[in-house]
């Protein structure tokens, strides 16, 4: 992995790669199956809490690593490994002692990392089907939207998971690739977004894929099919839910530390609602158009702040949140199929379909 | 004590915008997120004021809501009122209403800088207008402000001044037709396009006017609405969405249970329980969702009915 990054493309991929694996989530639900999903940001949490919670914990376990605490040697492996006081010796004797000299364990350990926060993400989302099915529209997406408020303010505040407003650090899995390791994490997130972005292309094209829109469109029409509704839309937040935390693993994992703070509902669900509204609600390539529109955009943007400053009368950081703010609005007001719109798909050849509407016309 | 006071202020304050984001609702089926910036320019109206002619801070409290009311309407006539014409859905009208939050909150931002900039010694990114209120009254060693007496004042002029104005007057009757049926109103001729207009303006004004009673408590930041968004819906959803006294009530009731429910736990499990206070109003809004949907409002009006008293 001697691959080297540009320093300027690191930014926008970095966007690029996390975002879209959280805006395709997000699009599999609102886009596909009609979900408000307003509270993307619970299963992004869930994910960074995960990736932030156990890998450390399993390495300190399999390791037997012991540190001195409040006196006495101890396996920290409970609460004490979320202790900032033991936290970040802790976290550098499992990096430079275990994962920095053994690449394999560092990949399986990710892997695994990864598949963990898939899982619990798909057992929160599932939970999540509770109000999911009993309410409509504009109510869920509010309940959805306290749900991951509730959950950020259970990270802020209950540290033994993972430090609360301290924060714990985040095992680097990547330390043994050396000086080019934040490369390296760029491209280990773009192959998992890769990964996803193909995933889900072929989920949505598949019959499920076909009932979820069907369900999107016409409930009864789909139960009429003999679709399970309620169980179509569990599965939609199962799936939803998993990918939107391998996003938030991720995150955690490049920065190496994890702050609840800034999982934030802003950053982590609106956002997200802007990209898919950009790209267009309900259409897989939109996701990647809108997300690498607004990665190269932001970039641009503070790019070049220095010279766009004194044009404007607001600061670059306000600029931001109004920009933002613009592009929702005017997308919904004048283009809300979004930049590439969502093409009805038929299941015959075109040619064949124009023939029967001309037969039967 | 104190802390019963202290409710009573949060709990005005949370109930006025929390009926504003009711009017909203019911007239244009807009669940309006600008809210949390239509508070905070509550905040900031009775606070630029306050440092630019002195004085008390509730000369400014009308100032905000008119100011907070003109917003409002602005934002109908430039986003709300094409969307709703085009037919939007529930969601898409939502999401707009998020987006003119973030443009809302990127300028009070910059407002705040503005403030930092040009009047020095202010604080526009903390500032705490409590500590300037009056003492009124003192009841058993605690001293009473004027904050107490006057935001339930104004939420018991709010409830006889929107009561009188739906129902004595030709347009709040007319108001009320068209939230029951838009065609039908439309056919008798009522302007449709200006009840959306006021309800807007009414929205935005009470959101000013909690954010201004708001202001003499908390400490005022550009991110307060942002904090306070949550137990706005949750007055306004427990109250049942379709009734302004209703979310009034649910106001109330989510501050009240916010703020002396905290307190009670406190004592009682601990004080580690103080940082979960934002989570009572997500439970409460969760379990009126899914068990009253219909709301407070609703309940209130069943209970009338079986006592026999007519509306």
């Amino acid at each position: 992995m001697a691959i080297v990054i540009p320093p300027f493309l690191i930014e926008i991929l970095l966007t690029l790669g996390i975002f879209l694996i959280i805006t395709v989530s997000l699009n599999f639900e609102v886009g596909y199956a009609g979900i408000p999903q307003f509270g993307r940001v619970l299963t992004v949490l869930v994910g960074a809490i995960v990736a932030a919670a156990i890998p450390g914990r399993l390495l300190v376990l399999m390791a037997g690593i012991t540190v001195e605490f409040r006196g006495e040697e101890i396996v920290p492996y409970g609460a004490e490994y979320a202790n900032h006081l033991v936290n970040f010796r802790l976290v550098d004797q499992i990096n430079t002692q275990i994962l920095g000299v053994n690449p394999g364990l560092s990949i399986v350990m990710f892997i695994v990392t990864l598949i963990l926060a898939a899982i619990f993400g798909a057992i929160i989302g599932y939970l999540t089907s509770y109000p999911a099915l009993r309410l409509r529209e504009a109510y869920l997406g509010i309940t959805l939207l306290a749900f991951g408020d509730a959950l950020q303010l259970i990270a802020l505040n209950y540290d033994p998971l993972v430090g609360a407003t301290q924060g714990v650090f985040v095992p680097n899995f990547f330390l043994w690739v050396g000086a080019t390791q934040t490369s390296a994490k760029i491209i280990a997130i773009l192959i998992v977004a890769a990964l996803i972005y193909v995933l889900v292309h072929f989920w949505v094209n598949s019959p499920f894929g076909r009932s979820l829109k069907a369900m999107r469109d016409s409930e009864q029409a789909a139960e009429v099919y003999g679709k399970n509704v309620p169980r179509l839309r569990g599965y939609t937040l199962m799936i939803g839910g998993a990918l939107a935390a391998i996003g938030g693993a991720l995150w955690v994992i490049y920065t190496g530390s994890m702050d609840a703070r800034t999982f934030n509902r802003l950053t982590w669900t609106f956002w997200p609602w802007a990209f898919m509204m950009l790209g267009g609600t309900g259409s897989h390539k939109g996701m990647l158009v809108g997300v690498f529109f607004f990665a190269l955009f932001r970039y641009l943007i503070f790019a070049y702040k220095g010279v766009l400053e004194p044009f404007i009368p607001i600061s670059i950081q306000w600029l931001e949140y109004i920009l933002i703010g613009l592009i929702i609005v005017l997308v919904s007001m004048f283009r809300p199929q979004g930049l590439l719109p969502e093409k009805p798909r038929t299941l015959l050849p075109k040619e064949r379909v124009e023939e029967l509407a001309k037969a039967s016309a | 004590m104190e802390v019963i006071l202290t409710a009573l202020v949060i709990s005005a304050g949370i109930a006025l915008a929390a009926a504003g984001i009711t009017i909203i609702y019911m007239s244009t089926e807009t669940f309006n997120f600008a809210h949390a910036s239509f508070t905070t320019i509550g905040f900031f109206v009775v606070y630029n004021m306050l440092l630019v002619f002195g004085g008390s801070p509730y000369y400014y409290f009308i100032f905000a809501a008119i100011f907070t009311g003109l917003v409002g309407v602005a934002v109908y006539l430039t986003v709300n009122r094409w969307l709703i014409k085009r037919g939007a859905d529930m969601v898409t009208l939502m999401m707009s209403t998020l987006g003119v939050d973030l443009i809302l909150f990127g300028l009070i931002n910059q407002w705040a800088d503005i403030i930092r900039d040009t009047i020095p010694g202010s604080s526009p990114r903390n500032f705490l207008l409590r500590t300037i209120d009056y003492p009124v009254a003192e009841i058993g060693g605690t001293t009473v402000y004027a904050r107490v007496p006057i935001s339930i004042a104004i939420v018991i002029l709010i409830i006889i001044g929107l009561h009188t104005f739906l129902t004595r007057t030709k347009f709040g009757i007319a108001m009320r037709t068209t939230i029951e049926n838009p065609t039908l109103a439309k056919i008798m001729g009522v302007n449709t396009e200006m009840v959306y207009l006021t309800a807007w303006f009414l929205g935005g004004a009470l959101a000013g006017l909690g954010g201004a009673v708001l202001s003499m408590i908390e400490t005022g930041s550009p991110q307060v609405g942002v904090r306070y968004i949550v137990p706005l819906f949750a007055g306004s959803i427990v109250g049942g969405l379709y009734s302004v006294f209703g979310s009034l009530l649910g106001g109330f009731l989510i501050g009240l249970s916010q703020q002396i429910g905290i307190y009670v736990l406190s004592l009682w499990v601990g004080t580690f329980i103080n940082a979960y206070k934002p989570v009572i109003p997500l439970v409460i809004m969760v379990v009126a969702l899914l068990f009253f949907p219909e709301g407070l409002g609703a309940l209130a009006e069943k209970y009338l009915a079986r006592r026999g008293v007519k509306k």
